[in-house]
């Protein structure tokens, strides 16, 4: 089972604005936490 | 038509003023939209006029009676007979819910929100008629909110009278403390008025059909409340299936088949509490092609849209759990989405509150769902009865108890039955939506001596080091 990605109620609303799959995401905070850092990245390389 | 067909142009139009429309409509002005709300009754919706906040003031004072009674246990000595004056009660809960309804309105006002009591219909897929005591008007709309809320499911075997046989609504201002309360069903609204109206001094029975109260309630949990309830003197009759009942000069008669036995409970009052069910009559839903579901709720998406997508249907005729909170929440997502935000609905842990004696609060997964939807859960579970405030508060009965992913230690859901659990939720809220682990909790400092340091033990305990539990 894919377990739900651990990553805060701003970091979500953040991954919604900036039209990422936040699922998609490998987190690189601590026990694979997506920071809004990993959310800004995986933007910027959809936008290449 | 008496204006003709002028149609009055809005750019969004909420209708309904309860929890949810009233939070729509301000923070859709918030992000810059003009908004109209309409509403046939009073602001607040069923929450303050007759739902959550009149409830509350009733249980308060309910409890307060209670304490007054026990605190003989800590060596306060009350002479005399507590008197409950009814009506002055009512008076002052009156006054809590005037002051809140009076905020909303002042609320709106300062967003500059347009407020209009009157009854919508929808004409067409952009258009309402308002009807008003004036008049009745054309508006059209760019978006449109529904948050029509609610109302009690009647028996058609019991019908509401308004004199003897009651719906929530005129059991929040009785004039006068009925000498015997029957109330049918033993779901939040049933056990919580029951509740307070035992300890304001009625006899209370209350007839559940299933076997047991406050059925899809994790049933550990609802046994520390069922107890009480035998202490407090309150009858509790489950598997009791109501027939139907008749109403005479000075009492009401209810019969129920009791597992396979014909009963008959009389009582001067009784309340039915089985339900309840969303407005969507008399809407003109139909002339929109708006779809509802198999239960009559509107079919909404993640972002509140009903199949006519520039209509948006929020809180409980949207279906899903019947919580204030959850209306006002997608109040905001709905507001948002029509201001061109990509919100959507993401709650991962909605709290679940019920003001029974002692409180029940949970969220998240139990330990069982937890299970279904494939984790390896722990269960850490800490009694009130070690902890110092609870203690000194002398009110230990309960527990909290954490449900936590075994592998990560992620907190997965909380369950608390115990005092203030409503206000103790919380905190499990924020843990979860954060994805806090059971060490994040324990790892932050609870004030001592408080309730909320039994949620940090808890946590402690699904890491195995609880201080004040000894490791089984």
């Amino acid at each position: 089972r894919r377990r739900r990605v651990p990553a805060a109620p701003s970091t979500r609303r953040l991954a919604r604005e900036l039209g990422v799959d936040i699922t998609q995401i490998k987190g690189t905070g601590s026990q694979g936490r997506v920071t809004d850092e990993d959310v800004r990245r995986a933007a910027a390389a959809l936008q290449e | 038509m008496v204006v003709g067909d002028f149609a009055n142009e809005v750019d969004v139009l909420v209708v309904g003023g309860g929890p949810g429309g009233y939070v729509a409509a301000i923070r859709a002005a918030q992000l810059g939209r003009k908004v109209t709300l309409v509403d046939k009754g009073e602001l607040g919706g069923v929450c303050l006029n007759r739902g959550c906040i009149p409830s509350k003031a009733l249980i308060t004072a309910a409890e307060r009676v209670q304490q007054i009674k026990e605190a003989d246990r800590m060596g306060i000595r009350v002479n005399g007979d507590i008197a409950v004056d009814l009506p002055e009660l009512m008076n002052w809960k009156d006054g809590v819910v005037k002051k809140l309804t009076g905020g909303v309105g002042t609320l709106l006002k300062g967003n500059k929100v347009d407020v209009i009591k009157g009854e919508a219909y929808f004409s067409g897929p952009d258009t309402v008629r308002i009807a008003t005591e004036k008049d009745s008007q054309t508006y059209q709309f760019k978006d449109c909110i529904i948050a029509t809320g609610s109302r009690p499911v009647e028996l058609p075997s019991l019908p509401f009278d308004g004199k003897r046989i009651l719906s929530s609504t005129e059991i929040l201002s009785l004039q006068e403390l009925p000498k015997r309360l029957l109330v049918v069903g033993g779901g939040y609204i049933g056990l919580e008025l029951g509740t307070a109206y035992r300890k304001l001094g009625s006899e209370v029975t209350i007839l559940e059909g299933t076997d047991s109260l406050l059925p899809g309630v994790d049933p550990s949990l609802v046994r520390m409340v069922t107890r009480k309830l035998k202490k407090l003197g309150v009858t509790v009759v489950t598997g009791a299936m109501v027939q139907g009942g008749e109403s005479s000069e000075d009492e009401v008669r209810v019969t129920a088949q009791v597992k396979g036995e014909e009963k008959t409970y009389a009582a001067d009052v009784v309340l039915v509490a089985v339900g309840r069910k969303p407005n969507t009559d008399e809407l003109g839903l139909e002339q929109v092609g708006i779809q509802l579901d198999e239960r009559g709720f509107i079919k909404v998406d993640k972002q509140l849209r009903t199949s006519v997508p520039h209509i948006y249907a929020i809180g409980d005729v949207a279906g899903g759990a019947l919580l204030a909170h959850k209306a006002s929440y997608e109040g905001k997502v709905a507001a948002e989405v029509i201001a061109g935000m990509p919100s959507e609905v993401d709650v991962r842990a909605m709290p679940f509150v019920i003001f029974s004696d002692p409180e029940i609060a949970y969220t998240g997964l139990t330990e069982q769902e937890a299970k279904e939807k494939g984790y390896d859960p722990v269960v850490s579970r800490f009694a009130f009865q070690a902890n110092g405030r609870a203690l000194t508060m002398d009110s230990a009965d309960g527990f909290a108890q954490v449900v936590a992913d075994k592998e990560s230690k992620q907190i997965l859901g909380v369950q608390i039955v115990g005092p203030e659990a409503s206000t103790l939720i919380s905190e499990a809220v924020l843990a979860i939506e954060m994805g806090a682990n059971a060490e994040d909790v324990s790892l932050s400092v609870h004030a001592h001596p408080t309730l909320p340091e039994a949620v940090m033990e808890a946590a402690e305990g699904v890491l195995g080091q609880a201080i004040h539990m000894v490791k089984k």
